[in-house]
C-alpha cells in the first residue's frame, strides 16, 4: 500500500470536492496585526458594534441595536404592535392548539442563519438574531459564533433570552429554525424538559393570503410587495453560509457585515409583519387602502383566512366588498367561489344572485363554464323545488358541455361530466313527468 | 401418476419417472442424496418469560431447536452473537426470543432490526406483531423506510419498541437525524443484523461503515447495544461478522432444524457438435426440466443468472405450459419489478396459486415465499454459498425435494459439473469486505462528521484518523478548532452516497406504448449495456425496444415490440497502472498488485436470434466513457516467452487464458461475477509485455483482485486442469472460448503458454 498521504493526494486530483478559494494572506496578516495591538476584537467587528460576551459555557459575540419607538419600517410603525399584539391570539391558538393571551413583552422574534439547508444534525446555526419589545423600544440582538466551539455559550445565552418569553415569532421557524436549534441543544447534551415555547410562524398565514398573488412567499418578496419595505443592497440569505465559510477560512469579519445587516432586517420585518396581521385581525387593516385595492383573489383568500381565525365581522365585510366588485363586473371571476361560500353559510339569496350572473356570463362565452348552471339546477331541484326551472338549467348545462367539448379535448374528464349531466337531466325529466300526472 | 391429470403424488414418485427415462438420465452426471434429518430439540429454557412461553406454545412451539437455545444462552451471556443456519430453520426466533424477553422485562428498552431489503422488513413486522398479539402485550413494532408515511414517522421515532429498517435508511435518514431518535438511541439494547452474508463486497464495505457510525451515535447517547446477527452458510461467518461490526462475536452454528430428503442432481446438456464443443443451450434444458416438473404439479422455482435470462426462460415456460396451467401461474421475479408486483408474486407463491417462478438471485434472500418442492438452477449461481441458498428454496421439513444444477457452457460450470467432489467437498466461499477502501471510508467519515464532531483520539476504521480529518479540513469540508473537527459545508453528505453501488442513481425505464408508465429500473453500471438505444429490454416476458436513452436525466424510453431477437452489447476497455503496491516474480511470470485506472466505453451491440442464438446484425452505441479508479492484479510473461510466438498467436493464447481465468476467479471470491473483470493485452503499456489484468469493478477496489493476487498459483493450476480436462478438440465455450473468438488453435496456444510458465517455474 502506498502511503495514506500519497493516496489521498491522488484522490484529490479526481475528487469531486470543489476547493473553496484559499485564504488571502494579506487579510490574515492585517487581522493578526489588529489582535497584536492588544484589542480583544478585530476592528471589523467593533465598527459594527459587536462585543464579546462570556458566560459559564464559554464565549461568543453579541451585537445589540436599539430602535426607539416610534420607528417606521416600511408601511408600519413598529410601535403599532404595542396596541394590536393581542389580536394575534387566534394565530397562536391555531398553531399551538392552545395559547395564553398575547403579551407583547413576552414575544421573542427569532431568525437564524445556518451553515446549510434542512434540519439534519450537521446544519449549524452560526448566527441567531432576536428581537423583543421594551416599553420604549424594539431591541435587536444578534449572537455569532466565531467557530463551532463557541456554540454552547451562544445556546446558553439563547435559553436565557427565552426564559420569560411565551412565543417565538418567526418566518418558517416552526419547521426550520426551532428544530435546528433543538438539534443543537441535544448535541450539547441537553434534553427536553418543561413546556415547548409557543409559535407564531407567519409563513403559514402569508401562504394562505398570497400563495397565488405573489410570485413567491419568501420573506423578501412579501415585505417588498405588502409591507412597503425596500432592502436596497441586501446580501441574500442563501449566500450567508458561503460568507461564513469565508470568514472561517481567513478570519476577516468584513465578510459577515452583509449577513449581520440581512439578519437585522429580517428581525425588523418580522415585527412589521406582526403589525400587519395584528391590524388585519383587529379589523383595522381591512379598511386600509391596500386591501381595497387588492385583486379579487387576495380579497377572497384574506376573507376566508379571517373567517377561519374568528374575525367574522371583518371577513363578512370583505366578502361583501368582493360581492360588489363581482356585481360591477370587475371581481375577475370570483363569483362562483364566493357563491359557494355563501351557500355554505346558508345565505342562499346572495349565492343565487351570483350564480345567475355567472350563468348569464357563461351563456355568452365561447368556452363556457357549466358550474353555475349545475349549481342552479341543484338549487331549484332540491331547495326551491321548481323542477321545470331545474330541468331548464340542466339541459342548458348539457348544451354548454357540448359546445365546450368541441373546443377542448380532455376526453376522460369531459365524459364523466357529460354522463353525470345526462343522468341529472334524465332524473329531472322523470320527476317532472311524474308531477304532471 | 394420475393417468388423467398427469400429476404425481410426490417428488419421490416424480424422480422415479425421471430414472425411467434414459434419454434424460444420460445427461445426469451426478446424483447426490442428502438423507432426511430429524429435529434436535431442547426444552424451552426456564429463563423464558412465562408470557412469551405461553405465546410460543399457542403457536405450537414447546421446544427449541438446538441452535435457537444456544443463541438464547449466548445472548444472555452478554455477547455479540452470529447464528448460522440454512433457509427455513427458524432462525428469526434466535434473535426474536432475547429481544422480546428483554422488552417484557423493560418497557423502555429498544431494538433496531436491519434487513438488506424492504420486503424482508415487512415479513418481520408481521411475525413480531403476531407474537405480541398472542402475548396480549403492547410491543410496538414498525418498519421505518422510504414507504413509511410521514404522519406516523414521529410516533415510530418516539414510541416504537422495535424499529425495522434497512442500512440505506439508517444511512440517509436515521443517523443524520439522530437527534429525533433520542428515545431509541438512549435505550437501545439490541441491534439485529439478519442476512449478514448479503453485506459483502462494496455493499458490505459501506454497511460496515454505517455500523461504525451507528456505534458512534450509540456511544454519544450512552448506550452499548448487543449485536445479534444471522447469516446463511458461508465459510467465515464469525470473521465476517467481526469485520462488519468491529467487535468480537460468538458463533452459533449447531443447526437442529429437521429437513426432508434432498436430491442434488447435476445435469449437463448433451453435446450437439463435438468438433466445436457446443452443448445444447442450458436455457432450453432448464426450461424442459422445469416444464416437466410443473406439468406434474410440483411447485418449482427456477433461478437464472441474469435479468435477461429470467425473462427469456419465463417466455419459453409460459408458452410451453399454457395449456396445462394459465400463464398467470408462472411468474418472473427480479430486481426492477416494482414492489407491489413483487408482493403479489410472493403471496401467490405462499398460498400456492402461483405454481412456478423464474427468478434472479433476488429470491435468494429470506423473503417469505414458503417452501417449494423443486428448484432448477440455470447455470451455476457463481458461488457454492449461493447454490446452497438457492437450492434451500426447495425443501420442506417433510417429504423430498430436488434441485437440478443445469450447467451452462461457461468454463466454471463445466469445471464444477465434471468435478462434483470439488463442489461437495468444499466449504462455501468467504464473504469479504474492505471497509477501509479509502473512498468508501472518506464518504462515511464525512457523514459521521456531519452527525457528530470528531475529537482527537477518536477512531473510525483502520486508517490513521487524524490524517484523514486533516485532509478533509484542507478540502474545506471540516473545520478544525483545537482538537475537534466540525462539519462545515452546506451539503447533506448522505444524499450523495449510495450504499448499493458506485452509481447512485438508477435509470428509470418508461414505457410509452400507451401513455407513460414506469416499467422498472436499471442500475447505472448496467445501463450502457442493457438499455442503450435500440436495445431489446425484456420485462415480464414482454419485449420492449429502447427508443431513446436520456443519459443525463437517467431515463430510458421504451416501446413494446415483437421481434425474434435479443441484444448483447460489447464494452471496450483501456487500462492504466497508477501505482504498484505488491509484486513478486515467479519464474518467467511477474505479478503485481496495485492501483489502476480503467476507461470503459460501450462500442457496438449484436442482435441475436432467439432460440438459435445466431448473430443477425449489429449497431453502434454512442455513450460517454466511464472512468474507474480501482485496484487491480496483473501478471505478465517474459520477453522470452513472448518471443516464442507471433503476436497473433499470443493474442489468441492470452484471450483464451483470460477467458478461463475470469470464469474460475469466483471459486475464490464471494462476489457477483461482474464485480471482477479481466483485460488481456499483448503488449501492455505498463509492463511492455504480454499481460493479463484483473480489476475490481468498484472505485478504490474492494479487495477482490488482492485476493486473486494471493491465490495466483492455485488459479493457474485450476486453469490448466480445466483446459486439459475439456473434451473439445480445439477450444469451446466451456474452456478457452469458442473458436470464432480464439481461433482454431486457441486451446493449444493457451495451454502451451500456461505450461511453458509452469515447467520453468
Amino acid at each position: 500500500m502506498s502511503g495514506l498521504r500519497e493516496r489521498l493526494g491522488r484522490l484529490r486530483q479526481d475528487s469531486s470536492v470543489n476547493p473553496v478559494t484559499p485564504a488571502q494572506p494579506e487579510q490574515q496578516a492585517s487581522e493578526q496585526e489588529a489582535l497584536s495591538e492588544g484589542q480583544d476584537l478585530p476592528a471589523g467587528f467593533r465598527q459594527i458594534g459587536v462585543e464579546q460576551i462570556s458566560n459559564e459555557s464559554g464565549q461568543f459575540l453579541l451585537r445589540r441595536i436599539e430602535y426607539s419607538l416610534p420607528y417606521r419600517h416600511g408601511r408600519y410603525d413598529l410601535g403599532e404592535l404595542l396596541a394590536c399584539a393581542p389580536h394575534l391570539h387566534p394565530i397562536a391558538m391555531r398553531q399551538n392548539q392552545q395559547s395564553e393571551a398575547i403579551d407583547i413583552k413576552r414575544l421573542l422574534f427569532l431568525d437564524t442563519e445556518t451553515t446549510g439547508l434542512g434540519v439534519g444534525t450537521g446544519n449549524v446555526p452560526f448566527m441567531i438574531g432576536y428581537g423583543y419589545y421594551t416599553d420604549q423600544s424594539f431591541i435587536v440582538e444578534q449572537t455569532l459564533i466565531r467557530h463551532p466551539g463557541e456554540e454552547k455559550a451562544m445556546l446558553t445565552y439563547l435559553l436565557g433570552r427565552m426564559k420569560d418569553k411565551s412565543h417565538l415569532v418567526t418566518y418558517n421557524g416552526r419547521t426550520f429554525d426551532w428544530p435546528v436549534l433543538v438539534n443543537r441543544f441535544i448535541l450539547n447534551g441537553w434534553r427536553r424538559s418543561g413546556a415547548e415555547p409557543g409559535h407564531i410562524d407567519f409563513l403559514h398565514p402569508s401562504r394562505a393570503l398570497w400563495r397565488n398573488t405573489l410570485p413567491s412567499c419568501r420573506l423578501s418578496t412579501v415585505e417588498e410587495a405588502r409591507l412597503g419595505i425596500q432592502r436596497g443592497h441586501d446580501v441574500p440569505g442563501s449566500l450567508a453560509p458561503a460568507l461564513y465559510f469565508q470568514y472561517l477560512s481567513d478570519g476577516n469579519p468584513a465578510h459577515l457585515h452583509g449577513v449581520y445587516a440581512h439578519n437585522e432586517k429580517d428581525i425588523l420585518t418580522l415585527a412589521s409583519l406582526s403589525v400587519h396581521f395584528g391590524l388585519l385581525l383587529g379589523g383595522e387593516g381591512a379598511s386600509d387602502e391596500g386591501i381595497e385595492a387588492a385583486e379579487g383573489e387576495e380579497l377572497f383568500r384574506t376573507a376566508c383566512w379571517l373567517e377561519q381565525h374568528g374575525a367574522q365581522e371583518t371577513a363578512e365585510r370583505l366578502f361583501a366588498l368582493l360581492n360588489d366588485m363581482e356585481e360591477q363586473g370587475d371581481g375577475s371571476g370570483w363569483s362562483l367561489a364566493l357563491a359557494a361560500r355563501y351557500k355554505r353559510a346558508g345565505q342562499h339569496d346572495r349565492a343565487l344572485k351570483l350564480w345567475r350572473r355567472s350563468a348569464e356570463l357563461a351563456e355568452g362565452s365561447t368556452v363556457p363554464k357549466l358550474d353555475a348552471h349545475v349549481e342552479l339546477a341543484m338549487y331549484y331541484e332540491h331547495r326551491d323545488k321548481q323542477l321545470i326551472r331545474a330541468l331548464t338549467y340542466a339541459e342548458k348545462a348539457l348544451e354548454l358541455a357540448q359546445r365546450r367539448a368541441r373546443l377542448l379535448s380532455d376526453a376522460t374528464k369531459r365524459k364523466a361530466e357529460r354522463e353525470s349531466l345526462l343522468h341529472r337531466v334524465a332524473r329531472l325529466r322523470d320527476k317532472v313527468a311524474r308531477e304532471r300526472k | 401418476m394420475n393417468p388423467w391429470t398427469h400429476k404425481t403424488e410426490s417428488v419421490e414418485e416424480w424422480l422415479g419417472l425421471l430414472r425411467s427415462r434414459p434419454e434424460l438420465m444420460e445427461n445426469v452426471t451426478f446424483w447426490h442424496t442428502e438423507p432426511a434429518r430429524p429435529p434436535r430439540t431442547v426444552r424451552l429454557p426456564d429463563a423464558i418469560n412465562p408470557k412469551l412461553a405461553r405465546a410460543l406454545s399457542l403457536k405450537g412451539i414447546t421446544n427449541l431447536y438446538t441452535h435457537q437455545a444456544a443463541s438464547f444462552h449466548a445472548v444472555n451471556q452478554c455477547r455479540h452473537v452470529v447464528t448460522v443456519t440454512p433457509t427455513a430453520s427458524g432462525k428469526t426466533l434466535c434473535y426474536n426470543l432475547p429481544v422480546i424477553q428483554k422488552l417484557l422485562e423493560d418497557d423502555s428498552a429498544r431494538a433496531l432490526y436491519l434487513f438488506p431489503t424492504k420486503a424482508l422488513a415487512q415479513d418481520q413486522v408481521a411475525e413480531l406483531q403476531e407474537l405480541a398479539n398472542l402475548m396480549e402485550v403492547d410491543i410496538k413494532t414498525a418498519t421505518y423506510d422510504g414507504d413509511t408515511p410521514p404522519t406516523v414517522r414521529q410516533a415510530i421515532r418516539n414510541a416504537g419498541h422495535i424499529v425495522v429498517t434497512n442500512p440505506d435508511m439508517l444511512h440517509s435518514a436515521i443517523l443524520p437525524h439522530h437527534t429525533k431518535w433520542v428515545k431509541l438511541f438512549e435505550n437501545i439494547k439490541y441491534i439485529i443484523i439478519d442476512e449478514l452474508h448479503a453485506y459483502r463486497g462494496v455493499f458490505g464495505s459501506h454497511v460496515a461503515n454505517v455500523i461504525r457510525r451507528l456505534k458512534r451515535i450509540c456511544r454519544f447517547y450512552g448506550s452499548e447495544p448487543q449485536f445479534l446477527c444471522a447469516s446463511a452458510t458461508i465459510r467465515n461467518p464469525q470473521e465476517h461478522a467481526e469485520r462488519l461490526i468491529g467487535e468480537q462475536v460468538a458463533l452459533v452454528d449447531d443447526n437442529g432444524a429437521p429437513t426432508g430428503e434432498k436430491h442434488m442432481v447435476f445435469y449437463n446438456p448433451p453435446v450437439v457438435n463435438k468438433q466445436l464443443g457446443i452443448r445444447r443451450s442450458s436455457v432450453l434444458e432448464s426450461q424442459k426440466l422445469a416444464a416437466m416438473l410443473l406439468k406434474s404439479g410440483i411447485q418449482t422455482i427456477v433461478f437464472a443468472r441474469s435479468r435477461v435470462r429470467v425473462e427469456i426462460l419465463l417466455t419459453y415456460l409460459q408458452e410451453n405450459i399454457k395449456h396445462e396451467l394459465g400463464t398467470k401461474s408462472i411468474r418472473g421475479y427480479r430486481g426492477g419489478y416494482l414492489p407491489k408486483l413483487r408482493r403479489e408474486i410472493e403471496k401467490g407463491l405462499r398460498n400456492g396459486e402461483i405454481r412456478g417462478v423464474v427468478s434472479t438471485n433476488a429470491l435468494e434472500l429470506g423473503i417469505d415465499i414458503g417452501q417449494l418442492q423443486a428448484c432448477v438452477l440455470n447455470g451455476y449461481p457463481g458461488t457454492i454459498a449461493s447454490t446452497w441458498q438457492q437450492s434451500g428454496r426447495a425443501g420442506r421439513r417433510q417429504g423430498s425435494s430436488v434441485t437440478f444444477l443445469v450447467a451452462s457452457s461457461n468454463p466454471l460450470d463445466q469445471y464444477l459439473i465434471q468435478n462434483p467432489d470439488y463442489f461437495l467437498g468444499r466449504p462455501p466461499e468467504e464473504a469479504r469486505i474492505h471497509p477501509d477502501n479509502l473512498l468508501i471510508l472518506l464518504d462515511h467519515l464525512k457523514c459521521a462528521a456531519y452527525e457528530l464532531p470528531f475529537e482527537e483520539g477518536d477512531t473510525f476504521g483502520g486508517e490513521k484518523l487524524t490524517d484523514l480529518l486533516e485532509f478533509l479540513a484542507e478540502e474545506k469540508v471540516l473545520h478544525r478548532v483545537g482538537n475537534r473537527w466540525y462539519w462545515m459545508e452546506q451539503a447533506f453528505p448522505a444524499h450523495n452516497i449510495s450504499l448499493r453501488s458506485a452509481a447512485q442513481e438508477n435509470f428509470v425505464i418508461i414505457d410509452q406504448t400507451e401513455g407513460h408508465r414506469v416499467l422498472g429500473e436499471v442500475d447505472r453500471f448496467s445501463a450502457p449495456t442493457l438499455i442503450h438505444e435500440e436495445a431489446i429490454y425484456l420485462h415480464e416476458g414482454v419485449q420492449y425496444q429502447v427508443e431513446k436513452l436520456d443519459y443525463p436525466e437517467k431515463k430510458a424510453y421504451v416501446r413494446e415490440v415483437n421481434v425474434d431477437y435479443f441484444t448483447d452489447a460489447n464494452l471496450a476497455v483501456e487500462l492504466k497502472v497508477l501505482h504498484v503496491d505488491l509484486e513478486s516474480t515467479d519464474g518467467p511470470l511477474e505479478r503485481q498488485y496495485g492501483e489502476v485506472t480503467v476507461m470503459a466505453k460501450p462500442t457496438i451491440f449484436k442482435k441475436i436470434r432467439l432460440r438459435t442464438h445466431e448473430n443477425i446484425g449489429s449497431g453502434p452505441i454512442h455513450l460517454p466513457e466511464e472512468i474507474l479508479h480501482t485496484s487491480g492484479y496483473w501478471f505478465s510473461f517474459s520477453e522470452e516467452e513472448a518471443g516464442k510466438r507471433s503476436a497473433n498467436d499470443m493474442q489468441m493464447a492470452l484471450l483464451g487464458l483470460a477467458n478461463v481465468l475470469i470464469h474460475l476467479a469466483p471459486l475464490h471470491l464471494m462476489c457477483d461475477p461482474l464485480d471482477i473483470r479481466v483485460v488481456p493485452q499483448v503488449k501492455a503499456l505498463h509492463t511492455k509485455r504480454p499481460t493479463i489484468y484483473f480489476y475490481d469493478r468498484y472505485p478504490g477496489g474492494i479487495g477482490l483482485s488482492q485476493r486473486l493476487y494471493e491465490k495466483h498459483g492455485e488459479l493457474l493450476d485450476e486453469a490448466e486442469r480445466l483446459i486439459q480436462g475439456c473434451g473439445c478438440l480445439s477450444g469451446c465455450p466451456a474452456c478457452v472460448g469458442p473458436i470464432e473468438e480464439v481461433g482454431l488453435l486457441g486451446k493449444d496456444l493457451a495451454l502451451s503458454l500456461l505450461q511453458g510458465t509452469r515447467a520453468s517455474s
